[in-house]
């Protein structure tokens, strides 16, 4: 309650008017008194209160470090070489530093979802009001788990929102000091710390979708989300086009909106890119999803935007430069990325679309999201004329600048995958541009191969052109992002997964730095449907995976149902509603466990991490935020894995399969302490191939709770998928058979056989009611 | 060594999620296209079975045509030691699973009603004959289920002999489930426990009697025997039933003693035909949840795919949340829609005399198990929407509830029950009135020095009282 509000509370007042007994007066705010649920230990944790908790996951999941810079250079004493034993002249020792630098790359992240969060919060206060009611899924009554479970409070209006975001933004800047100069020193403690700014980011996601599904009506977690179109050859380029670029779907919501009121949509085609597409066309389906973020320069080169608006994160920081060359405005609309360009939020609308239209800037900056659209709208129906004259690359000028090629080979040194960038444009010089479409897909559109050739060559364009001469630009159909998913939904597999019906949960999350193209991605989520996993999926993740069709022209979200089930595809959402996928993992413990959430984290991580077959893959993961989301799994008990460029992030956390003495776990019923075998064997993963992804997730969906039948078919699984990318039988079966019920029973002799040669001997694995925490034994009192 | 090496296709868990399209398939058994078409396991002695014959009736799979449906028919017998007639039921479901974990085939429904199909690419690979078919089924069986020694198995593809023994089966089927619904649970000296779902749940346990099935609707009394069987030391496991202590909650000491034990002191004792006192209890992955209704002194039943709010203003979710997790809690119980075929169904309590309000959908399911007079007198979504209406109808119809009520039970003020009303979300009523300034005695601010006078306006302030009761004095 904010210091302004005042509660009264009057055991008896007599007064002229009658008695009043047992009266609560409540101003300003009213509290919620009705949830009967005990405050557990820990609302509202500050930085040190689950630390107990992460250093007993982090000392079975030692911290691996792979430096990406052996210097720190933070303050003036450096810079100061760290290798080897070395000390930093603060007295910081390598493995401090980055696990340093990883704190701040998760509270980068979180703040990014906090500051986005508050700053819809705020725009949509303004429209709706403090009191507005949220309403964020359909058949739940668990809503917001996140919130619940990290702070306390069951969020019912958006101001009770704000409070979360309160707190979040306090502990985010007491995380951030914790990283100065002379101030911690321990890289477990850093570690400890970055798990609490994931925790954090959680709580800012579910805030942030909470309060866009909850005012702007989104889909609230239905299986059947409409469909939408994904892929450039979802835009009918001979309409106006307006791209739109981000996260924060605010501005894009009001250009909808105008087009609405205007009835202008069907001469408009809006097209987003990333997380502001998955929430236009959450808003409204018409809208187009256009692809993942590493496709914003690719488009741009089409030359097919009359207008570009952009929001926030992820965005090509050069983007004004770039859309200048195509001759398409650039409207920005956040404080946090304004580009350079001339604040002009208070300015006429007209006024604004002339300056756009005559040249006179490059792009402009609205700050209020409800002059995005008349601004947007008017100045792409004036461009799409003006910009008729602009024809970009042809194939004669491609020919011929790849002619200029001097073999340097610096573009395939720069390309973060080693794409054979100069032989394509060497095979373009001769006239085939098969070796450039081949290439295209799998460029993650950083245009680092164009800074460094010599001669200029505007390689991404050249990628671009053969795609499209090849005909590389189809559509897709994509269901819109669902959000949460229902209590209902939960209930509905309890049996599924108890039985072993339903193998894991595969989060496949993240962002589009894929090693080589996101149709990997598909892969992915394509063998782990097959085989009756629940497959969810947000953000870049969830928009690649749609892009490619069977012989029938059907891709994954047409031929695997949307609801939460085994061999259901969902599509959750942009990256704020990874939040709705931690919260399905808390809600299994409150719906069947009758676990308390109220401020219980230890508790409930607790349960998750020993029975919730769920894993996260982020196989392009890029960004902080990506970081910071995984931390808040890893707190929360599930693991993730993540793509080769994820060894970027700089440390994996390993657990010791070879040592029996870091699997100890207590027997929620005896307090005895048993050995369960490496399950999951790590929480933090970077896998260097696909195969090797595949394989690891299938091993890490092992828990100590599987039941004899869930541990058979995981097995199954884990069997089948070694055998099929590795061409050989596991060796490590004998650590994961617990009993002879374990082993899948078509393969009981050959199984049985290879682990009693490695000295098997059943019962040496516990199955227990496993727990990490003394407190959770059962004792008799 | 895999125990299907020399079998021309893979066979695993994995494939059973598989799908086989109609373009794919060499050949489609049974289906929607055909009238007749059955699948039946019988147990005989065992002097009358021939271990591992296999018979074909009609044309082999390469005579039959590419891409195209014929009637079928599936006869297992059975025989062993240990095995009793009343597990064939149990035996014939795990057809289902079994074919379904062959590479390339796909096995749909059950019993009169099943479909099949085999893809072309494993009938390349060889699995060219019903006799493969029946040699993995035989394996299969024989290392899941060891009490069964003895197996042979006969394929109809005859048309004609397919129709000839459809009738037969039929009488089976139906004989089977007279039999499974016929059988007390008086008449067995043990039930099963399931403790599956501690692994998500640890302190509950599913008793699971011929006449109680398992809260999942997956588990019968006949299949925690088939399992116990093949697993005595699994979770699934007999509980003696011991003597009885109540025959009309349905309470007996072994099951206390098992229920202790496995709930390790949680739970003390269990009343299986009661929704008070001491329920059994659930975990959260029950088909549905029984809810006690104060103001009607009655029951509604509501089930998990029911998505609307049920009589009394809730939904599913915020009724069943009120329960599970292995607690016992009065009035809100976990249980299965074939439950509600049983004799005992909540026989403490009133049984069906005590249930006033179900959804549609459950009471077309169930029907013809319910009594016959009770049918037209219980409400559905479609003839109530409130408890008012509820209780008009009920009086309307001649519910017996409505003998019990010894005064009229108001909708606003619920009788006795205290605790189940706490549980109650309260009706928010909006109320509005002006607060008239007023003085308040000294002290109800902490903080301010008493003696002073204070005044206080109140604008725009929401009071939320939990009770308003006007009196007017008499004078």
């Amino acid at each position: 309650m904010s210091k302004k509000d005042l509660r009264l509370k009057i055991d008896e007042l007599s007064s002229s008017i009658g008695v009043f007994k047992g009266l609560d007066i409540q101003i300003g705010r009213i509290v919620d008194d009705e949830w009967d649920e005990p405050m557990g230990p820990t609302p509202f944790p500050s930085i040190g209160t689950l630390r107990d908790w992460d250093r007993k996951l982090l000392e079975r999941y030692k911290p691996f470090y792979m430096p990406l810079c052996d210097l720190c250079c933070l303050c003036t004493f450096g810079k100061c070489d760290l290798t080897g034993d070395k000390k930093g002249a603060c007295g910081l020792t390598m493995a401090a530093q980055q696990s340093r630098i990883v704190l701040l790359a998760c509270c980068i992240g979180a703040s990014t979802h906090c500051a986005h969060a508050r700053h819809m919060m705020n725009h949509l206060i303004k429209v709706y009001g403090r009191d507005h009611t949220l309403d964020i899924a359909i058949n739940t009554n668990v809503q917001a788990p996140n919130t619940r479970l990290v702070c306390g409070i069951r969020p019912k209006t958006l101001r009770d929102l704000e409070d979360a975001l309160d707190y979040v933004e306090t502990q985010l800047v007491q995380l951030v000091a914790t990283a100065h100069t002379g101030q911690e020193g321990d890289n477990i403690d850093f570690e400890s710390k970055a798990f609490h700014a994931g925790m954090l980011d959680h709580v800012a996601m579910e805030v942030a979708d909470a309060c866009q599904i909850s005012t702007l009506d989104f889909p609230k977690g239905v299986a059947d989300a409409p469909m939408t179109e994904i892929g450039f050859g979802s835009i009918d380029t001979s309409k106006v086009v307006i791209m739109c670029i981000g996260h924060n779907v605010l501005p894009s919501v009001d250009i909808i909106d105008y087009l609405m009121e205007n009835k202008l949509f069907e001469e408009v085609e809006v097209g987003g890119l990333c997380c502001t597409a998955h929430d236009n066309s959450r808003y409204d389906k018409r809208a187009k999803v256009l692809g993942p973020i590493s496709w914003q320069l690719r488009y741009i080169r089409t030359g097919i935007p009359d207008v570009v608006v952009v929001d926030e994160q992820c965005l090509r920081t050069d983007i004004v430069d770039e859309a200048q060359k195509i001759g398409a405005p650039v409207i920005a609309t956040s404080e946090k990325s304004m580009l350079g360009l001339p604040n002009r939020t208070h300015d006429p609308p007209d006024e604004i679309v002339d300056d756009l239209v005559e040249g006179r800037t490059p792009g402009v900056l609205i700050l209020e999201p409800d002059k995005v659209g008349e601004v947007a709208v008017k100045t792409a129906f004036k461009m799409k004329p003006k910009r008729a004259g602009f024809k970009p690359l042809s194939m004669e000028k491609l020919i011929e600048l790849a002619g200029t090629c001097r073999s340097c080979i610096k573009c395939v040194r720069a390309c973060p995958n080693n794409l054979p960038i100069m032989d394509a444009v060497k095979a373009a010089a001769e006239g085939s541009v098969d070796a450039l479409a081949e290439i295209q897909p799998m460029c993650v559109g950083c245009a680092r191969c164009e800074s460094a050739c010599p001669q200029n060559l505007p390689l991404v364009s050249f990628l671009t052109k053969a795609a499209d001469e090849k005909g590389m630009t189809d559509s897709f159909a994509i269901r819109v992002g669902r959000g949460a998913v229902t209590d209902v939904e939960i209930r509905e597999v309890g049996r599924g997964i108890v039985f072993g019906e339903i193998p894991g949960i595969v989060a496949l999350v993240g962002c589009a730095n894929y090693p080589r193209g996101g149709l990997e991605v598909a892969d992915i989520a394509e063998e782990f449907l097959k085989r009756r996993f629940i497959v969810v999926a947000t953000g870049c993740a969830a928009m690649d995976l749609a892009l490619r069709k069977d012989e029938d022209g059907l891709n994954l979200y047409e031929k695997y149902p949307g609801n939460f089930d085994a061999g259901g595809l969902l599509n959750i959402g942009s990256c704020v509603s990874n939040a709705h996928i931690t919260g399905a993992a808390i809600k299994i413990a409150n719906i069947f466990a009758k676990r308390p959430l109220r401020g219980n984290y230890e508790e409930i991580a607790d349960y998750v991490y020993n029975r919730v077959g769920a894993v996260g893959i982020a196989w392009g993961a890029m960004s902080q935020k990506a970081a910071s989301i995984a931390s808040g799994c890893w707190r929360l008990g599930i693991p993730v894995i993540v793509g080769p460029h994820g060894a970027k992030y700089r440390r994996n956390l390993l657990g010791r399969a070879d040592k029996e003495e870091d699997w100890m776990t207590l027997d929620g019923r005896t307090g005895e302490e048993k050995y369960v075998g490496p399950v999951p064997e790590h929480l933090f993963y970077s896998a260097e191939t696909l195969e090797e992804a595949m394989v690891m997730t299938a091993k890490l969906s092992m828990r100590p709770n599987d039941t004899t039948k869930g541990r058979a078919v995981k097995l199954s699984h884990y069997i089948d998928l070694h055998k099929t990318y590795y061409g050989a039988m596991p060796d490590d079966l004998h650590l994961y058979v617990r009993v002879e019920a374990d082993v899948p029973f078509t393969m009981k002799k050959e199984v049985l056989g290879i682990i009693k040669d490695k000295g098997w001997e059943e019962g040496k694995i516990g199955m227990l009611d496993p727990t990490l925490l003394d407190r959770m034994v059962r004792r008799k009192s | 060594m895999s125990l299907f090496e020399d079998i021309p296709v893979d066979v695993g868990i994995i494939y059973e999620g598989e799908r086989i399209r109609g373009r794919d398939m060499q050949i489609e058994l049974g289906g929607p296209r055909e009238d007749y078409k059955f699948e039946l396991v019988q147990s005989k002695p065992m002097d009358e079975i021939e271990d591992g014959k296999m018979t074909v009736v009609g044309p082999d799979l390469p005579e039959l045509p590419e891409g195209t449906n014929t009637p079928f028919g599936m006869v297992i017998v059975v025989g062993g030691a240990e095995l009793e007639k009343d597990l064939e039921g149990v035996i014939e479901r795990r057809l289902h699973e079994y074919v379904n974990f062959i590479e390339g085939f796909m096995h749909l429904n059950q019993r009169y009603d099943i479909q099949m199909r085999l893809s072309k690419k494993s009938y390349q690979k060889g699995f060219n004959s019903f006799k493969v078919f029946g040699e993995v089924l035989m394996r299969l069986y024989k290392s899941e289920l060891p009490f069964i020694e003895k197996m042979q198995v006969t394929f109809y593809t005859d048309p004609e002999k397919v129709e000839e023994l459809y009738p037969g089966a039929m009488e089976i089927y139906e004989a089977r489930d007279a039999r499974a619904r016929g059988m007390s649970d008086d008449e067995v000296d043990v039930f099963y426990g399931c403790s599956l779902c501690q692994s998500f749940a640890p302190t509950h346990l599913c008793v699971i009697t011929p006449q109680r099935y398992a809260n999942c609707g997956a588990i019968s009394w006949f299949d925690g025997r088939a399992t116990d069987k093949v697993d005595p030391k699994g979770p699934v496991f007999k509980i003696p039933k011991g003597a009885l202590i109540d025959d009309v909650t349905g309470e007996y000491e072994g099951v206390n003693q098992v229920i202790r034990e496995k709930s390790l002191g949680e739970i003390e004792r269990v009343q299986l035909y009661t929704a008070f006192g001491y329920p059994h209890t659930s975990c959260g992955c029950f088909e549905g949840c029984l809810f006690y209704i104060p103001e009607v002194d009655g029951y509604g039943v509501v089930h998990r795919n029911y998505k609307g709010e049920t009589v009394n203003g809730l939904n599913f979710v915020t009724i069943s949340d009120l329960t599970a997790g292995g607690k016992q809690i009065d009035g809100f119980h976990g249980l299965s829609i074939e439950y509600m075929r049983s004799p005992k169904f909540m026989q403490a309590d009133g049984g069906w005399n005590r249930v006033v309000w179900i959804p549609e959908e459950i009471r077309d399911r169930i029907k013809e198990y319910m009594p016959e007079d009770m049918i037209s007198k219980i409400a559905t979504e479609k003839d109530v929407e409130t408890l008012d209406q509820l209780k008009e109808w009920l009086k309307d119809r001649g519910h017996p509830i409505v003998d019990t009520w010894k005064e009229e039970p108001a909708v606003e003020a619920a009788p006795a029950m205290p605790q189940q009303q706490m549980m109650y979300p309260q009706q928010a009523m909006p109320t509005t009135f002006t607060m008239p300034t007023m003085e308040l005695p000294a002290g109800a601010v902490p903080g301010l020095p008493s003696g002073m006078n204070i005044r206080i306006i109140l604008k725009n302030a929401k009071i939320k009282a939990e009770r308003l009761i006007i009196k007017v004095d008499k004078e």
